[in-house]
């Protein structure tokens, strides 16, 4: 898997909410994507996800133009979105059988059973999702991902609902991801947490990529490229 | 072979929350047969006058309990992002449109099935035998009103006052559709038989096929998160 994105730009109206970016990222890249609200962190994830289409620029997913009709390249993107893209009244097994056949990657009932296992919802497996908490649904998110196998993983501030031992499964799972060669895009407000799992930061401001660097250490160019985005007297070092 | 399993697999989806939630049918079900109970309580027809109001007054018993179907064809997608979900999935968007027409196709029947014969005891209508034909050209015409009502209501999925401007768009474009069957209904009515009707007949089929046809080809562009 390989992700190109060139001089990529989204326009809603008149407001341009992402303009020029262009970035390439190779197998087992986990890329931590920063920056402050509104500067386009969930516009670039949803057209990485095929969900919108740019106002101009090209995304290349393996050397194929990836577009929002490109039937075959979708079931290779994942959206991890905490919460959402589930069925409240379904069961938390029959999603995961809704989507892993709409994915065409039908699981026997042991490899379901097994993934709910793993993200500890076993036992709830016949319960409807709108009776399970936030924390739960994101597991079951984790379970959905954990199944399908998406080549790139995009990832919308999935640590505000899990908790410690929830935050450890998201983690392993990703580190997992990485090395079968998935791109993992992580974009959240916890730098901290983000920054333990990246190869890679991308900072966003204002709609422009402002940062594209690899992880080193120290990472003194960070530190001061993203300073300015901390709470007023907050420092962060790498 | 894809795009059928696809298809099959969401409408299978569709018919399970629906058989849970019971909202659509129930209240289509409930509003359709109000509306006649309305009809029959306010016009006071003699027999030989029912034959020109009877397809009308149906047709707008369809046409309004089929409209509160169509604007919640999409609620379980609207909830938790779904839409977003399955617009991610590498399906083919236009099994979703076929998925969703077919739903609503089948609660529209199963609202017909009741409405109609209630219909015919409510006003006294005594031509039981002709009910065999004007049901297979009601299909007809409702097969249009899903297919249009399906693609117009993925249209306005993002629009605010949705269920406002939602009847505001289809009416006019059903138009076709309302005519064809009223005058194919009025010459079963009278003479048992299409007779020269039958021209509204291809008509009712030609904008089944070319919609149906179009809405599948068109949904990748109409749909949107």
């Amino acid at each position: 898997m390989r992700l190109t994105v060139r001089h990529l730009a989204k326009a809603y109206g008149l407001l341009w909410a992402l303009k020029d970016l262009s970035f390439d990222l190779p197998a087992g890249e986990v890329v931590a994507l920063l920056g402050p609200n509104g500067s386009g962190k969930t516009t670039l994830l949803k057209l990485l996800a095929g969900l919108i289409s740019p106002t101009a620029g090209e995304i290349v997913l393996d050397g194929s133009s990836f577009s929002r009709s490109a039937t075959v390249q979708r079931s290779a993107v994942g959206f991890l979105a905490p919460g959402d893209h589930l069925y409240e009244d379904l069961t938390v097994r029959e999603n995961l059988v809704f989507f892993t056949s709409l994915y065409q990657k039908n699981r026997a009932f042991a490899q379901i059973e097994g993934a709910l296992e793993e993200v500890g919802l076993k036992h709830r497996s016949e319960e409807y999702v709108a009776a399970l908490s936030s924390g739960m649904k994101c597991r079951l998110s984790i379970a959905k991902w954990k199944l399908l196998e998406p080549g790139l993983l995009l990832l919308d501030e999935p640590y505000g609902v899990l908790d410690g031992s929830g935050i450890d499964l998201l983690e392993s799972f990703l580190r997992a991801q990485r090395h079968k060669g998935s791109i993992v895009i992580l974009a959240s407000h916890h730098v901290a947490r983000v920054l333990t799992l990246c190869t890679r930061a991308v900072i966003l401001h204002q709609g422009r990529l402002t940062f594209n660097e690899a992880r080193q250490q120290p990472w003194d160019s960070f530190t001061r490229a993203f300073g300015e985005f901390l709470p007023h007297g907050e420092s962060w070092t790498s | 072979m894809d795009f059928l399993n696809q298809t099959f697999l969401l409408l299978r989806k569709d018919l399970l929350l629906e058989m849970r939630r019971r909202e659509s049918l129930l209240t289509m079900f409930f509003f359709g047969t109000l509306l006649l109970f309305v009809f029959h309580f306010s016009f006071d027809l003699a027999p030989d006058r029912m034959v020109e109001m009877a397809p009308a007054l149906l047709w707008l018993a369809f046409l309004f309990t089929g409209t509160l179907g169509l604007a919640q064809l999409f609620e379980a997608e609207r909830g938790n992002h779904c839409l977003e979900a399955l617009l991610l999935s590498p399906m083919d968007r236009g099994a979703l449109f076929l998925a969703k027409t077919c739903f609503n196709l089948i609660l529209m029947v199963l609202v017909e099935i009741v409405v109609i014969p209630l219909f015919w005891i409510l006003f006294n209508l005594r031509s039981w035998d002709v009910i065999p034909n004007l049901f297979l050209v009601t299909l007809l015409g409702t097969v249009g009103f899903c297919v249009l009502g399906t693609l117009l209501s993925a249209v306005t999925l993002k629009a605010r006052a949705r269920e406002l401007l939602l009847p505001l768009v289809l009416f006019p474009l059903m138009i076709p559709v309302i005519l064809g069957t009223i005058r194919c209904m009025e010459a079963i009515l009278r003479a048992g038989e299409l007779g020269d009707a039958l021209p509204w007949l291809r008509l009712l089929v030609g904008f089944d096929v070319i919609f149906l046809t179009v809405g599948v080809l068109i949904f990748d562009w109409v749909i949107e998160v």
